[in-house]
Parts: C-alpha cells; sequence; structure tokens
C-alpha cells in the first residue's frame, strides 16, 4: 500500500493542473482550487516522506529510511517505468512543496485578473507536476521527459507579460534548453547503446560490474560528461548561465521564486542521483590517462570538472551581482553564485576517498539547496512584493523602504541575512557545513574560493540593503504601500527561514538520511529490481 | 555500409543544425534548433543497432531477428516533445516580431525597434506592461 504513497505528489499536481484549467473561466473557483492543491500536494509530500523517513530519523536515532520503488503499469523493472522514492528523492520534494505553497498563494494575490484566468494556474501545477517527476524517476529517459514537461511549462511563465524584453529572455531560454533537450537525448540514447538499460538502478547495477554485462565503462564516461553540460545548463552554472539573468527578469516575481528556489534544485537532484548513486560505481581502469585527472572511479573524472564550474560560478555570480541596478538582476546573479556553492561540497566530495566525507558532502549541497531555495523565494518575493507597490525594482529609484514598510524590510533582511550565512539562519549551516568539507576534504581551493564567495555574498546583499531598504524614502516609495496579504506571505517564509536554522537538528537528520540514500547503491538496486539480487 | 552512410548524414545534419543556431535571423535559429533536435532522434534509431528486420511479431510467433523496438517507443517520445516545443518556438518567434518589430537576434539584443525608445526596457524596470 505504501508503495502507492510514491505517485500521489505527481497524481495531485495533475489533478489540480487539469482541475484548474477546466475552471480557468471562474476566477475566484480556480484560484482556490490551485491552493487547495497547493495545500493537497504539500500533505502527498509529507506523507510520502514519513513513510520514507521514520520520525526516530529525524530525532537522531540509527535506524533506516525505507527505498519505495512503484513500478508502473505493474510492468517489472527493468521493462517498465519505475518510480523511486527514497530519503534524496523525498528530501527534494519536502523543499519543493515547502517552497512551492507560499509562492502560490503570493501569486493569487499578485499575478493580474487576466493572467490567472488565462493560464497561471494550470501551468503552474504543470510545472510542479514535471518537478515531481523527476524527482521520482528511476528511469534515465523519463527523466528526460519531466525534464521536457517543467521545461514547457516554464517557457509559458518566463514569458508571461509578453513584453518585449519578456519576449526576448524567452526566446534565449527556450532555444537554450531545446539544444540541451537535444543533447540529453543524444546522451542517452548513447548510454542505451553501450549499457543496454535506461534503468538507472540497472545501470548501476551494470556499472558495477562491468565484465559481466559486456559493458565498457569508457564510452559511458564519455556519454555521461555530455548529460553532465545538459545538467549544468539547467541549474546555470558557468559557463550555461546566460539565460538565468534575463529569464529571472522577465518572469513574474512568483514564477522567478519557484524558477530559483525549486527548478533549479532539480538540475542539483539530477547531478546528485546520477553522478553519485547511478554512476558513482563506475571505474574506468589506469588505460585512460588523461592529464589532470587522478583516480579510476568516475566521480574522481568528474570532481575537478565540478571544481572548475563551482569556482566560476561563485565569483561570476558574485561579481555580477555586485554590478547589478536592478534587484531582480542581483537576485539572478546571486543564484548563480549560489549555486556554485551547492555544487562545491559535490566537487569536494567526489574526489574524496573517505566515504564519511563524501556523506557530509552531499548533505552539505542539499542543505545548501534548501537554504537557497527558501531564502531566494522569499526575496523574489519581497522584490515582487516592492514592484506591487512602487512601480520599480530598480535600486536607484529605491530606498527607504525599512521606514516605510518595516515588515517587507525585515523580510528581505532576513533572507539577505540568511544568503550571507549570519547564524541562526539557515544559511549559516549551509555555509559552515560546506567549509567543514573542504577542510575535512583537504581542498585548500574549495576553502578559499567559499571564503571569496562569501565575502562577495556579504558585499552584495549589504549593498542591495543600503541602496534599496536603508536611509531617506525617495518619492516613488513614498507612493505605494503592498498589499497586506503579499506582505503576510513574505512574513511567513521569512519566519520558515528563521524557523529552519532554529530548529536545524531535525533538517540536518533529514539530509543525512538522504545522503546515505544518494551513496547507498546496493539499496536503491535492491528495492527497485530485487529479481537479479540473488543472481 | 549503412553505417557509415547514416553517420556521414548524421554529422551533416548536426553540422547544418549547429550552423543555422548560429545565424542572426530568428527563424532560422528555430530551424536550427528543430534540425538538432530532429538528428537527435535519427542517431536515437540507430543506437538500437541497423540489423534485424522490423520489430513486428505475429500471434504466436517468436522474436528472433527483429530490431530493438524500444529505441523507436523513445524516439516517437521525443518526436512528439519536439513538435509541441517547435512550434511553441514558431509562435514565440512571431510574439518577438511583434514586439520588436525585428527578428535579427542583435537588434533584439539591443533593444528592437519598439525598446529603442526606452533603453530601460531592457533592464526588466517594469514589468506590469
Amino acid at each position: 500500500m505504501t508503495e502507492q504513497l510514491v505517485v500521489a505528489p505527481m497524481l495531485v499536481a495533475l489533478v489540480t493542473a487539469v482541475g484548474t484549467l477546466l475552471a480557468r473561466d471562474r476566477l475566484r473557483l480556480s484560484g482556490w482550487l490551485s491552493l487547495a492543491g497547493g495545500v493537497a500536494y504539500l500533505v502527498a509530500v509529507a506523507a510520502l516522506f514519513r513513510a520514507v523517513v521514520p520520525v526516530a530519523v529525524l530525532d537522531g536515532a540509527d535506524a533506516s529510511t525505507a527505498v519505495l520503488a512503484y513500478q508502473l503499469s505493474g510492468w517489472p523493472a527493468p521493462y517498465g517505468i519505475t518510480l523511486v522514492a527514497d530519503a534524496l528523492s523525498a528530501f527534494m520534494l519536502a523543499i519543493a512543496a515547502v517552497v512551492s505553497l507560499p509562492v502560490l498563494a503570493f501569486a493569487v494575490r499578485y499575478v493580474d485578473e487576466y493572467g490567472q484566468r488565462l493560464s497561471f494556474h494550470p501551468l503552474y501545477h504543470f510545472l510542479m507536476l514535471g518537478v515531481s517527476g523527476a524527482f521520482l524517476t528511476g528511469d534515465l529517459f523519463n527523466l528526460f521527459v519531466w525534464f521536457e514537461v517543467l521545461l514547457m511549462a516554464s517557457y509559458v511563465l518566463v514569458v508571461f507579460y509578453g513584453g518585449p524584453q519578456h519576449t526576448s529572455a524567452a526566446l534565449k531560454y527556450v532555444v537554450l534548453n531545446l539544444v540541451g533537450g537535444a543533447f540529453m537525448l543524444v546522451a542517452v540514447g548513447g548510454l542505451y547503446a553501450t549499457m543496454g538499460t535506461l534503468n538507472m538502478a540497472d545501470m548501476a547495477r551494470r556499472l558495477a560490474d562491468p565484465g559481466r554485462y559486456g559493458v565498457d565503462p569508457v564510452p559511458v564516461l564519455g556519454l555521461t560528461a555530455v548529460l553532465f553540460a545538459v545538467f549544468a545548463l539547467k541549474v546555470g552554472l558557468v559557463p550555461f548561465q546566460f539565460w538565468v539573468p534575463s529569464a529571472y527578469r522577465a518572469a513574474p516575481a512568483p514564477v522567478a521564486a519557484v524558477l530559483a528556489g525549486v527548478v533549479k534544485k532539480v538540475g542539483v537532484y539530477a547531478i546528485v542521483r546520477v553522478y553519485f548513486t547511478v554512476f558513482g560505481g563506475g571505474r574506468v581502469g589506469t588505460e585512460l590517462a588523461l592529464p589532470g585527472f587522478a583516480g579510476e572511479s568516475f566521480l574522481s573524472y568528474f570532481g575537478p570538472i565540478m571544481l572548475v564550474l563551482a569556482a566560476a560560478s561563485i565569483l561570476l555570480g558574485g561579481l555580477g551581482a555586485v554590478g547589478q541596478d536592478d534587484l531582480d538582476g542581483l537576485l539572478a546573479y546571486s543564484s548563480i553564485g549560489q549555486i556554485g556553492f551547492v555544487v562545491l561540497p559535490l566537487a569536494v566530495g567526489a574526489t574524496a576517498v573517505d566515504p564519511t566525507v563524501r556523506r557530509l558532502a552531499v548533505a552539505a549541497a542539499l542543505v545548501y539547496a534548501l537554504n537557497h531555495a527558501v531564502a531566494k523565494a522569499l526575496l523574489f518575493l519581497v522584490s515582487g512584493a516592492l514592484l506591487d507597490a512602487v512601480g520599480t525594482v530598480d535600486l536607484r529609484e529605491l530606498g527607504g523602504v525599512a521606514r516605510v514598510d518595516p515588515t517587507l524590510a525585515a523580510g528581505f533582511f532576513l533572507g539577505a541575512l540568511a544568503l550571507v550565512g549570519i547564524p541562526p539562519l539557515s544559511g549559516f549551516f549551509g555555509k559552515l557545513l560546506v567549509f567543514d568539507v573542504a577542510v575535512r576534504g583537504g581542498s585548500d581551493i574549495a576553502l578559499g574560493l567559499g571564503l571569496g564567495g562569501a565575502i562577495l555574498t556579504i558585499v552584495y546583499a549589504s549593498l542591495a540593503w543600503n541602496r534599496g531598504f536603508w536611509g531617506e524614502p525617495t518619492e516613488a516609495v513614498r507612493r505605494g504601500t503592498p498589499g497586506p496579504a503579499l506582505v503576510a506571505i513574505v512574513a511567513l517564509l521569512a519566519v520558515a527561514v528563521l524557523a529552519i536554522g532554529v530548529g536545524f537538528d531535525p533538517v540536518f537528520e533529514a539530509a543525512g538520511a538522504a545522503a546515505d540514500a544518494a551513496l547507498a547503491r546496493g539499496e536503491y538496486v535492491d528495492a527497485v529490481d530485487p529479481a537479479e539480487v540473488s543472481g | 555500409m549503412t553505417e557509415f552512410v547514416l553517420a556521414a548524414v548524421l554529422g551533416v545534419l548536426f553540422a547544418v543544425g549547429t550552423f543555422l543556431l548560429l545565424r542572426r535571423d530568428v527563424v532560422r535559429v528555430v530551424w536550427g534548433v528543430a534540425i538538432v533536435s530532429q538528428s537527435a532522434n535519427v542517431y536515437l534509431v540507430t543506437m538500437g543497432g541497423l540489423e534485424g528486420a522490423a520489430p513486428i511479431v505475429a500471434h504466436g510467433g517468436g522474436g528472433g531477428g527483429a530490431t530493438d523496438p524500444l529505441v523507436q517507443a523513445l524516439v516517437l517520445t521525443a518526436i512528439v516533445i519536439g513538435f509541441g516545443t517547435t512550434a511553441f518556438a514558431l509562435v514565440l518567434t512571431y510574439r518577438v516580431y511583434e514586439e520588436h518589430g525585428t527578428i535579427d537576434v542583435v537588434d533584439i539584443a539591443a533593444g528592437g525597434v519598439n525598446g529603442a525608445e526606452d533603453p530601460d526596457a531592457s533592464q526588466g524596470g517594469d514589468r506590469d506592461d
């Protein structure tokens, strides 16, 4: 019975999407339906989370998490498509649910009537459907399909206002992602030809014992590198970051919040799942001696690549954010840098030999991803509320918001402090864990990068605060105050940022359990396809 | 022989697609996207192996000698997705033309005909218009 829970988040999102589509002529009804769907999604994810991660784990007790596998239509793996929910999937789904509900509530008050009547709610829930599918699928081609589902919804959401800068931003976003999709198809096809399967658990099994299944690991390594480029495009790592600033500026504030908070985390999840769980057991032997790479495992090849991309993202994102004149642009560049911070511990963990360091690295990346999701969603919503009230988010025209609207300014302050990493906010633990991983992994480069990136974060966060929120209120700021509902939702998310930091213990235990699940290749394979365990 | 021909065709297709992607004309860029994704589909079909008969099995018949049907199922899915996204890209192109009065990528990046009056428009200052 609990296996059926795996499909629950996807079913809820799908039913809500179709329901709001049917009810779109009745504005109030579709709005309430959409909110009810958001709540139901949160409930479904919570139920799945409880089924996968026992409460004892969150208390720090030594209990094991479950891996639930649901074979669609009863076709057994590896022939059918399997949906798998383990602690890692559950953790990512929890991020998605926690961020998406307040953002949706914000959108109901924020997006204009015409937009809501047009298509906002169905698109939002189709986006969540794609996100949930990507988190749950256990099949590489199916992952491509869910990527396309969420991208298709996000294309329309980015171009939602249809003005000049929105269309040009969407064009960039669409073309880059379509090319990325084609490359993902090439990588998936090549992997099928070399490995003879697309089921992730089956791939992991074959790669762990290549001789028995007649798999040549060297071309597999090359094809996974192509796949990595696609995932890097989805998360917006340098040099694949070109679409990020314009798309986040063009999208309505709630959409930018969900793109930064949830959709980017799909890419993070894909990197952890595919490179640490599925291909983590691959070894290429010594015949492939590339200059600059040491070690035989797949991860020892991806570690240096991740380190370079993370370094470039942290620096370019941080420097780009410092130079921005509008708040949305600043937040967009900041999210490039913050994703660098998520990938940095993964890079250290990939090259680490010590399994405890690798576990801590994955946990650090997940904690950081959670912190970035909540804090960045909060900041984008503040920016949206400001745009709603003042009519601009240009920092040259803002100023003194703290005096006119202290709650909104407090929300921004908390979000910015969470990005910087001030205790007791969630960001502090994220940064602490990243530095801890860098020290334990013995990577001075990662440590230096982390410090440099942290300083850049302080610079742009305080710049934004000083220019936009401190000082004398400008004429534009004096004119309008944001709606109380919008401010209330911002305050709610700010409390969530605070709560994650104050009650950090269960969050850390959950992230640790997720990291264990990501690295427990054997349990993942057994849960999906137990038939061959004895063989 | 078929392998070499197909490999050459795939190379040419990817080259043409890449060439079109790098044009300044948005319509050609969309053509480039379509060609790149279609060449990915052709590539995917060849990944199932080129030998073997059509994977049609009669009632009670064995499955011997048939080519891999899975890649064909994958390609069908990919074609449908590609169809939808290409249609969207074309509609978006038209909308870009309506908003900017041009389909030249360089002009669009510079603000376009409409955006030229308002240099701040590309900065995303006001999104409520």
